[in-house]
């Protein structure tokens, strides 16, 4: 083990981007964000409601490749050797406030579903439980219930814990109540995995000024990860920047139930598989999966569970989902044998119920060390997931254009949707719950419904992949909503549909669905893969094809000619570079992009929108 | 009738350009002083040649200045509107009709003023033109200027390796190479992918075959691979003509005895490549060509001789052979005349009926006829992928056709000798769609159309009656314009967004009778099986003086639907997957390389780059978006329907490569790395060896004795030495764990002994190379059969001894799981070694007898097959000797691309 020394550091940006520019290899000097506050009429969207104006643009800059790492000045484009996995800019926010809450009692929703008897409610937890605003839960140790929490007892019926009944999970209660750290100090650290850690001078004195309500954002950029304070005048000076040796941070994610002024809990995904518990106040850090011991894949999306202080899922890009614990030590995993039935593979046929095999249950008893359960959807490389507004389903998109709705707590796969065609590249709830989002490589924004398990609409408007989408909560409402999607075009869209307008089919008042078991029951459909003829037989006869009463999980594509077709209320080439993140605030909307550009869009000042937003949160 | 968007793609627009005559023509007539007449004024030059056949290549050797100025101005294979009635030039069957501006062979000869303009500011005193032409002139299509030649070393082909040789300071002779210890061909990824592959299949479709480039034709070898693998293109190529007892008069269908070179001799000259130039003058002229460009790695070291490098992995792969030299022609077994199609059939036919998976195929003949009938190409000029793609589909269509009339013809007992001929051109004006054919079109030769054809349909509303008119258009392949940061779904959408006919461009409404605005739009109304996908990176500049590339980011999905089809379509929601990128390497239009990735049937992704054929992952694909360095762009994608079933079935399977692949990636992002530098392949074979042989195989390969010097010890290698051709470029200092070091340490420690054990086997078997080098010539044959049974034994024995050797020490070692992963990377190496020692002891007397060849008959033919038939090496000679070009080996010794 050794530590290498500081690279030296160079306040220009303008030397790096000379070089750059000019085709060299980007010399290997460290740069300073840039904040900047473009105007005129191009950082200007105009939607209905009015004009959402560009804040401010804070650029994050992109750090020098590791000493360790020569740079490729004159790259064979052929070369075949594999790259490691990287990931645009992505922004976890954080606010102590309940003024970043989002207005709940919008929300009174039904999502009842007779074939898979979900429970008919509907989690107060907002757009992934993200915003639960609990200041200092009073929830004990490593018990996972949410029912401790004051906002909890306004829900009409609460979902049970993840792993609820399992006294195994239970932790031992030595310590309970008592906030956890990670062990190692993150500055002090001679790990070959973390490069440096460059603390602001001021940290202390920064977190002590800054106002209570404003946002602490958490950015990856390259092999950086950056801590901001977006309500700081100095926001362009991060509070902390950990530089990695060479894993890149791909997906990160806090605590929205543990955070308190002195405690933050946050998780990071590497491209090296390995994921890092880190308390960024007093910058103490724990690794797990370390050296790939459980998965060796990229993480490519990192969630906590929602209403745990300990667990959290990771997506790895095998078609792995693992939660982890953050204080369970890492043991070499071997699948468990038959804990689940739905894991059976017969005579290579692949049961549609068996798409995902519970490697793991949460369930077991072996539950001393991590993972706490290992489920495998697929073979293909999972992009993101999405945990639903009741804390029961998961939404998981893949590469392979796939859409499952898994309930979690079940461990069972509900539905399994179809991308028109392309993998999927992001997927959200809405606030309510009933709808799902997903973008993909079909440059299209699917709106699915959860409890009809059927496509609701297709979004047309992206002229290149759609890669984050994001519901609007504080514009929608029971029937109508409001959600923003970015993509590789480097367009902002923002989409407004109702209800009453979603189940009307474009071409057909009835829409026939096919059930995937009648494809699936007929071997010599199959076998005709190559006849033309056949295909277009077949994939018309799948559509006459009534689907049955019982609940299929497989559901095919739905022609073009029978879904509604939804256009855009605004697109707008927000940026010079593709964008990869999307988020909704009370005051903004927030975007970024691959090369570091965090935008911050104010939303229209006419005062009509706030009086709105503030009556509805009483 | 590949391109056939009317209103946008005005390809024959050029073709009038080039004659004078013609202006009339244009649209808007161009200053006459600036443009036809100003030609004289430079060196009396022969401003237009029209139809010529002269070999263009002359110029190149006469001035160097001349040949990199020189420039053709071509059509584009022309669309059915385009006049190629008023072409002057005479008369060939060939459905286009190209026009070459030749520069004339005479030194500072200058091309006609409308070339320079489209070319590139020129430096030299005696070109100092300044031709402007009206930006009206050239639509903002696909007009292709042949590229400055040979301009960046990146592709330089196999025929060019002794040159290169020239081109290290005070080397001269060609022989050089002899002092040079060439590392053995390394087993390949290709090769250990298809190490457990089962039986050879009856349809070729697990062949994998290089191409060997001939100078600047890495189109032809892009597009027909990307052909080879369309499947159904593949079977119907196969499977025409019907047998039928006009193909062979005694019914039975000759075999096709394909040649085979002897693999390329380390450093030796093929015999025949006898080069019109000294090696210094080549290097003066390399040097005068290179100026521009950005000195190569000057320290004698060449590009093939660093392992990573395409041209290494190019070589070895002519090293490993076999290579398929057709050179003969075959059309008579077929009972066709003698055309692109049948030399095409030649190059799939003899890949299917050779016995080796993979090897090198020299598509010599066929880009002889092709130049034969497309005389754009007939330079070794970099040519438009696309534009071959073109023009090699519609020679299909129309020697199809033309053998199809010809056999009515004979059925019906017309055995006018001229029928055929007249038949050929009734049929290529079909397939040029002057004559609306479909209706003639004979049983069993509309496959092309069946495979590749769709049909466009163009809406078009007069803005002043209102008067809505559908016209209907075939198309072979879809050219679509590019925008930044769009999608390939985009770029589609917006080739059917509504265009507005306006101003130069309106429209003749019949109604109105006259011309009009009008609104115009094209949907798609049948899909093609294969749709082909033409992405135009390449565009004018602002000010039209010359082509420039587009390195927009335009991404391409793997499975794609159409949105842009009529109402009345069929199957509107067809599910295509992509199957093949040709993928364009250069900074502009005028010089690049083109290489393939192609989804094979069963064996995943593969790369060809000419020679090389090599396994790559799922994600390889997506670096040709255009936005990673190196200026690598996806150029024509090739889409094939399919299904929902089968999409699932294959992602199923995709599963575990993908899974490994995600490990690797990891891998490299931990920096974890073998000690010997050796990455991990896609295709791991699972029985436990030992980590020994690694090192004991690569020290074999390293330190092969070599004939010159027999009974030399072989240096002693450093057994670390990264040698594998998958070495990460540029190596990075890996920080070491502990555990690391002495594992290094122990792995030396073993390295050492079988490096020991090595030797000795070497030493063996130099003593052995002696004696057959005494022996005469006859008997080599059977003593080299010997020595590689030997050395295969040697090298097996020494496999078990220290297998067994290292089984005992094994016994104490601790079964780690981290011994698993390196056993596991053992087993490679361990066939390595028998591939090792098997292709070196063949390859060093194959060197041995090559020498001695070449010095018996140093003007032998390009044709150097020992065992092929004579008739071959007859029929290429006598073929050159028929055209006044040639193309291959003496050209691209002169000018390596």
């Amino acid at each position: 083990m050794f530590v290498l020394p500081p690279p030296p550091r160079y306040p220009s940006q303008q030397a790096y981007n000379n070089a750059v520019a000019n085709g060299q290899a980007a010399p290997m000097i460290e740069t300073n964000n840039i904040l900047s506050h473009p105007t005129g009429p191009e950082y200007q969207l105009v939607v209905g409601e009015g004009t959402y104006i560009l804040k401010e643009d804070l650029h994050l800059a992109t750090p020098p490749p590791h000493p360790s790492e020569a740079p490729i000045i004159n790259p064979n484009p052929l070369a075949t050797t594999p790259q490691p996995a990287t990931a645009g800019t992505k922004i976890s926010l954080l606010s102590f406030s309940s003024r970043a809450l989002i207005p709940q009692t919008l929300y009174k929703v039904d999502t009842n579903r007779s074939a898979t008897g979900v429970s008919s409610s509907i989690q107060e937890h907002p757009s992934e439980g993200r915003a639960s605003g609990e200041v200092a839960p009073s929830s004990d140790g490593g018990d996972t219930s949410v029912t401790g929490s004051a906002r909890a007892a306004l829900s009409i019926g609460s979902a049970p814990a993840f792993g609820e009944g399992n006294s195994m999970l239970v932790a031992t209660g030595k310590d309970a109540g008592k906030r956890r750290k990670p062990k190692n100090n993150i500055a002090k650290s001679n790990s070959s995995f973390i490069s440096r850690c460059i603390v602001h001078e001021n940290l202390t004195k920064r977190l002590q000024d800054r106002p209570a309500d404003g946002y602490f954002a958490f950015a990856n950029i390259n092999r950086a990860f950056q801590w901001l304070d977006l309500s700081s005048s100095q926001k362009a000076e991060h509070l902390t920047k950990i530089l990695f040796t060479k894993g890149h941070c791909l997906c990160h994610d806090v605590n929205q139930l543990t955070k308190s002024s002195s405690h933050i809990d946050l998780i990071m995904g590497f491209s090296t598989g390995e994921i890092i518990w880190y308390e960024p106040i007093t910058q103490k850090y724990t690794r797990l999966n370390k050296n790939g011991i459980i998965n060796t894949t990229p993480v490519s999306e990192i969630r906590w569970i929602p209403g745990s202080e300990n667990l959290f899922l990771a997506a790895h890009m095998d078609g792995s989902l693992v939660v982890y614990d953050k204080e369970k030590d890492d043991a070499a995993f071997l699948p468990e044998e038959a804990t689940n039935g739905t894991s059976e593979v017969t005579n290579g046929e692949i049961d549609p119920s068996a798409k995902l095999h519970v490697d793991k249950s949460v369930h077991s008893k072996n539950q001393k060390f991590n993972p706490v359960s290992f489920w495998k959807l697929s073979n293909q490389r999972i992009n993101a997931f999405s945990f639903s507004p009741d804390n029961r389903h998961i939404a998981v998109v893949s590469e392979d254009g796939t859409l499952r709705i898994i309930d979690y707590l079940k461990e069972q796969l509900l539905d399994m949707y179809s991308s028109y065609y392309g993998g999927f590249l992001c997927v959200c709830w809405s606030p309510d719950g009933k709808y799902v989002l997903t973008g993909g490589q079909d440059d299209l924004v699917s709106i699915w419904s959860v409890a009809e398990a059927t496509i609701v609409a297709r979004c047309q408007g992206h002229q290149s992949w759609v890669t984050a989408v994001c519901f609007d909560p504080w514009r929608c409402d029971d029937r109508n909503y409001r959600f923003g999607s970015v993509g590789e075009d480097c367009r902002l869209l923002l989409w407004d549909f109702s209800v009453g307008m979603l189940h009307r089919p474009k071409a057909l008042s009835v829409r026939q669905r096919g059930s995937i078991s009648s494809r699936f029951a007929n071997p010599l459909q199959r076998a005709e893969t190559q006849n033309t003829v056949a295909s277009r037989l077949r994939s018309n006869s799948s559509l006459s094809a009534v689907g049955d009463d019982e609940h299929t999980i497989e559901h095919p594509v739905e022609p073009r000619s029978n879904t509604a077709m939804l256009p855009p209320v605004m697109s707008k080439v927000i940026d010079p570079d593709p964008l990869c993140w999307l988020e909704f605030s009370q005051d903004s909307i927030m975007t970024s992009c691959k090369s570091g550009h965090i935008r911050t869009w104010d939303r229209p000042s006419d005062g009509t929108h706030d009086s709105e937003a503030r009556s509805s949160l009483t | 009738m590949v391109e056939t968007r009317g209103g946008r793609a005005r390809d024959g627009c050029l073709l009038s350009a080039a004659f004078p005559e013609h202006l009339v023509d244009w649209p808007v007539p161009p200053n006459p002083a600036r443009s036809s007449f100003e030609a004289s004024e430079y060196g009396g030059g022969r401003g237009v040649v029209v139809g010529t056949a002269r070999l263009s290549c002359c110029c190149f050797e006469a001035c160097s200045c001349v040949d990199v100025r020189r420039s053709v101005v071509r059509a584009a294979y022309f669309k059915p509107k385009a006049k190629p009635a008023t072409a002057p030039a005479p008369p060939t069957p060939a459905p286009i009709r190209p026009v070459t501006l030749d520069a004339g062979a005479g030194p500072h000869e200058h091309s006609h003023p409308l070339c320079s303009a489209l070319l590139p500011p020129i430096s030299h005193p005696a070109f100092s033109i300044t031709t402007t032409l009206r930006p009206s002139l050239f639509p903002h299509d696909k007009l292709l200027v042949p590229p400055l030649p040979f301009l960046r070393p990146i592709h330089r082909s196999l025929a060019t390796l002794d040159l290169s040789g020239a081109t290290s300071p005070g080397v001269n002779s060609p022989l050089r190479g002899k002092k040079d210890a060439e590392p053995e061909p390394e087993i390949t990824p290709l090769v250990k992918m298809l190490q457990n592959a089962g039986p050879l299949r009856e349809d070729g479709s697990d062949k994998f075959f290089g191409m060997e480039n001939f100078g600047n034709t890495c189109y032809c070898n892009s597009i027909v691979q990307a052909l080879y693998y369309s499947t159904p293109f593949r079977e119907n190529v196969v499977k025409y003509p019907p047998h039928s007892p006009h193909d062979t008069p005694n019914g039975n269908r000759t075999p096709i005895v394909t040649p085979i070179r002897a693999p390329m001799q380390n450093g030796a000259v093929a015999p025949g490549k006898a080069k019109g130039i000294s090696a210094a003058e080549a290097m003066k002229r390399r040097a005068a060509i290179n100026s521009g460009q950005p000195a190569p790695p000057a320290t004698g070291q060449r590009p093939e001789d660093k392992p990573d490098s395409p041209e290494y992995k190019k070589k070895h792969a002519m090293l490993a052979g076999p290579i398929l030299d057709l050179t003969y022609e075959n059309a008579a077994s077929y009972g066709m005349e003698e055309s692109t199609f049948t030399a095409l059939k030649d190059i799939f036919m003899a890949m299917i009926a050779n016995s080796s998976r993979t090897g090198v195929l020299s598509p010599q003949r066929f880009l002889e006829i092709f130049k034969r009938d497309n005389e754009m190409f007939r330079t070794s000029m970099h040519q438009d992928a696309h534009e071959f793609y073109g023009l090699v589909l519609n020679a299909v269509i129309s020697n199809v056709e033309a053998n199809a009339q010809r056999m009515k013809e004979l059925d019906s007992a017309q055995n006018d000798p001229n029928s055929a001929y007249k038949s050929a051109l009734t049929s290529s004006a079909m397939a040029m769609g002057l004559i609306s054919g479909t209706g003639t079109r004979s049983p069993g030769t509309g496959w092309v159309h069946d495979i590749f054809e769709g049909t466009l349909t163009s809406e078009t509303k007069c803005l002043t009656c209102e008067t809505a008119s559908q016209r209907d258009e075939t198309f072979l392949d879809l050219s679509i314009d590019l925008e930044e940061h769009s999608s390939v779904t985009s770029c589609l959408r917006k080739f059917s967004a509504e265009e507005m006919l306006c101003e130069r461009n309106k429209f003749h409404c019949d109604n109105c009778g006259g011309l009009q605005e009008a609104e115009k739009r094209m949907k798609i109304k049948k899909l093609p099986k294969i749709l082909t996908l033409h992405l135009k990176r390449f565009k004018y500049t602002e000010d039209m003086t010359r082509l420039q590339k587009l390195f927009h980011r335009v991404v391409y999905p793997y499975h794609l639907r159409m949105f842009n089809t009529t109402d009345d379509a069929e199957d509107p929601d067809r599910l295509y997957e992509l199957y093949a990128i040709v993928v364009h390497i250069g900074s502009n239009a005028y010089h690049g390389h083109y290489v393939s990735v192609i989804k094979t049937q069963d064996r995943g992704w593969l790369l060809f780059d000419d020679e090389m054929v090599e396994p790559v992952d799922k994600h390889y694909v997506k670096n040709f978006f255009g936005d990673k360095p190196g200026q690598a762009c996806a150029y024509v994608l090739f889409y094939q329907e399919t299904t929902v079933e089968a999409m699932r079935k294959e992602q199923e399977a995709e599963g575990l490569a993908e899974v490994t692949l995600a490990t690797q990636e990891a891998d490299v992002a931990l920096g974890k790395t073998q000690t010997n530098g050796l990455t991990k392949h896609q295709s791991i074979p699972s029985q436990p060896v030992d980590t020994i042989h690694e090192h004991a195989s690569l020290d074999h390969a390293v330190s092969s004795p070599l004939p010159t010097s027999p009974g030399v010890a072989p240096p002693p290698a450093a057994p670390l030495t990264p040698a594998a051709p998958h070495v990460p470029i540029l190596e990075p200092a890996k920080p070491k764990s502990k555990a690391d070091k002495e594992r290094e340490k122990k792995e030396l420690k073993e390295a050492e002994k079988a490096r020991k054990q090595a030797e000795k086997d070497k030493i063996k078997a130099d003593e052995q190379r002696r004696k057959d080098l005494a022996n005469t010539r006859k008997e080599r044959t059977k003593a080299e059969e010997e020595e590689i049974k030997r050395a295969l034994a040697a090298s097996k024995q020494t496999a078990e001894d220290e297998e067994k050797r290292k089984l005992a020490e094994g016994g104490s070692a601790n079964g780690a799981a981290k011994e698993n992963g390196h056993a596991q990377k053992a087993i490679g190496s361990l066939s390595r070694a028998h591939t090792v020692s098997k292709s070196m002891s063949r390859k060093s007397f194959g060197f041995l007898g090559g020498g001695k060849k070449s010095e018996a008959k140093e003007e032998s033919t390009a044709v150097e097959g020992d065992s092929g038939p004579q008739t071959p090496e007859k029929h290429s000679k006598a073929t050159k000797d028929r055209f006044s070009f040639s193309l291959g080996r003496k050209k691209s010794n002169l000018f390596p691309s």
